[in-house]
């Protein structure tokens, strides 16, 4: 094909593509209930695992003070001195990832003495049989996970001069982190059920849509229309399902983030924190557009792929 | 224009609808197709539209041999061929003006281009003041011209017609029939497949008689019966 040739394609090309972006358009808007239906189920489908993802999100961006939720107490031996408790006092402080406290023997008794009521049994003793003791809290480190983090500087302070034992206690930290894993696989499964139920709506309407449009197909079939100009306005139509859909999802959850704020600054104010609600970045609500889009345009082109394999069979056009 | 060279067609359930059809229509001919309904009249022109393909022997429409034509490439062929059915296979909820100017857009022609053709056209079949109409609110007559209209805007080498007069009375038949041979007379190849014996006879052009799927009789043009 010569240049002007190729220039004429290209013009013919686009002026077909622009006659079924707006055939679509006109058959979305003349049964607009059915096409409002739609799209509420796509959006309210689609709302569901981006809601998710946002509220996991949020959790991990709360203040969580997850530093607090893991210690490790060291005891050390009876026979270790102030002197000593300072210079592993000092050690730790050196570390980049602890901070660590130390509570002498005698603050120990007084501790134990207030909290317990045993005082009086206590003077029974003439020695104060309590060792050093040194509380150490790891700093949270930006690139790495808490619960590792104090698995290694447990080994670490095991293995100083005069340290007789080693408590960890991350009970939570373990709980939490694995509570957050298990809600990204959710959301993993969610997403990937919904994106297969908006693929299945939208082919369905889709196939509908064929259905109610076989005459007109078989008559553009006869008249020289390609498989392209048939398929075009119906996949047009499914992208226009799944941009609705995600639309629609991302309206929802503004209002609902919306509708949480304030109950939600109730019960942070409570604990004394206070935090906004994060939505999705621009880049995001982009990427669920898209992705809405793209989903519909599968869907629309399943159920089209179908029909027109019927159609190349000639058991539609069976009447002429 | 269009040869069929030992052309059977049988279908999967063992219906023999064409049995070893020969013939040949030149360019710029008019023919008629006649037969019983049941003959392979509609069999016959479905070949010529590539709906379906001939189990044996050659089709060939154009110069294009369709037997060995993919069927992907079937619009390419409808495209130049223009057909006109029974019931005019209008879209009822498309203007006349827009179901004329189908062709043109299926071929992607600019819109100011697809106005003068479309105009042309109802012009030529009489329906110039009808293009904003709806196929409904017109006579059976009027929506077959429509049909005519949109098979011819995009100036095809070859118009096909199954049972044009199907539903119309004598003297509106006697119209479609003197527009197919002035349409001819641009140098239109025109086969139109018919039982309207009378009508087929007062035309005096060249008639295909098909019986049982087989080509019982040619009767060349100007035979006097």
């Amino acid at each position: 094909m010569n240049s002007p040739g190729i220039r004429r394609w290209v013009r013919a090309w686009s002026r077909r593509q622009l006659y079924s972006f707006f055939s679509s358009l006109g058959a979305l808007l003349s049964h607009r209930v059915g096409t409002l239906m739609t799209v509420l189920v796509l959006g309210i489908a689609m709302a569901l695992p981006i809601g998710l993802y946002v509220s996991l999100d949020n959790l991990r961006g709360v203040d969580l003070r997850a530093e607090e939720w893991g210690s490790i107490t060291v005891f050390l031996d009876a026979a270790e001195t102030t002197d000593d408790a300072a210079e592993l006092l000092r050690v730790i402080n050196a570390r980049p990832d602890a901070t660590a406290t130390g509570i002498s023997p005698q603050q120990g008794l007084d501790e134990f003495r207030a909290a317990s009521g045993f005082g009086e049994a206590l003077d029974v003793l003439d020695t104060n049989p309590l060792p050093w003791v040194v509380l150490v809290r790891p700093k949270a480190m930006a690139n790495m996970d808490i619960a590792a983090g104090l698995e290694i500087l447990g080994e670490w302070l095991k293995s100083q001069k005069g340290v007789d034992v080693v408590q960890l206690d991350y009970k939570w930290l373990k709980r939490l982190s694995s509570l957050l894993a298990l809600g990204n696989a959710l959301v993993s499964v969610l997403s990937l059920l919904f994106s297969l139920a908006v693929v299945v709506v939208v082919a369905n309407t889709i196939r509908m849509d064929v259905a109610n449009r076989s005459d007109e197909i078989e008559i553009l079939s006869l008249v020289g229309a390609s498989e392209n100009f048939i398929r075009q306005p119906f996949l047009y139509s499914g992208f226009w399902y799944g941009l609705m859909g995600s639309a629609l999802a991302l309206g929802l959850l503004f209002m609902s983030l919306h509708y949480l704020q304030s109950p939600l600054d109730q019960l942070l104010d409570a604990y004394g924190n206070s935090f906004r609600l994060s939505s999705l970045t621009f880049r995001q609500a982009f990427l669920v557009l898209l992705s809405g889009g793209g989903l519909g345009f599968l869907g629309a082109w399943v159920s089209v792929e179908r029909y027109l394999w019927l159609l190349r069979r000639g058991g539609l056009l069976g009447r002429i | 224009m269009i040869s069929f060279e030992h052309v059977s067609k049988r279908y999967a359930g063992g219906n023999q609808a064409l049995s070893d059809v020969n013939f040949h229509i030149a360019a710029g001919e008019m023919a008629f197709l006649t037969g019983h309904s049941g003959a392979g009249k509609s069999s016959l022109l479905r070949l010529i539209l590539m709906i379906e393909k001939a189990t044996r022997g050659q089709v060939v429409v154009g110069g294009r041999n369709l037997s060995t034509t993919s069927m992907r490439q079937a619009p390419k062929v409808r495209q130049g061929i223009g057909m006109i059915f029974q019931d005019h296979k209008l879209l009822r909820d498309k203007s006349v003006f827009d179901n004329v100017a189908l062709p043109l857009l299926i071929a992607g022609l600019r819109y100011a281009d697809i106005r003068k053709r479309v105009r042309a056209s109802l012009d030529r079949v009489g329906l110039f003041a009808k293009e904003r109409s709806w196929p409904l609110e017109l006579s059976g007559g009027e929506q077959q011209r429509v049909g005519v209209a949109r098979a011819i805007v995009g100036m095809p080498p070859v118009l096909l017609a199954d049972e044009p007069t199907g539903n119309l009375d004598p003297d509106l038949s006697a119209e479609l029939f003197g527009l197919f041979r002035q349409l001819n007379q641009l140098g239109v190849t025109v086969l139109i497949a018919s039982h309207d014996l009378d009508l087929i006879r007062r035309m005096n052009k060249r008639v295909l008689v098909l019986q049982k799927g087989q080509l019982i009789d040619d009767i060349p043009a100007n035979t006097q019966r």
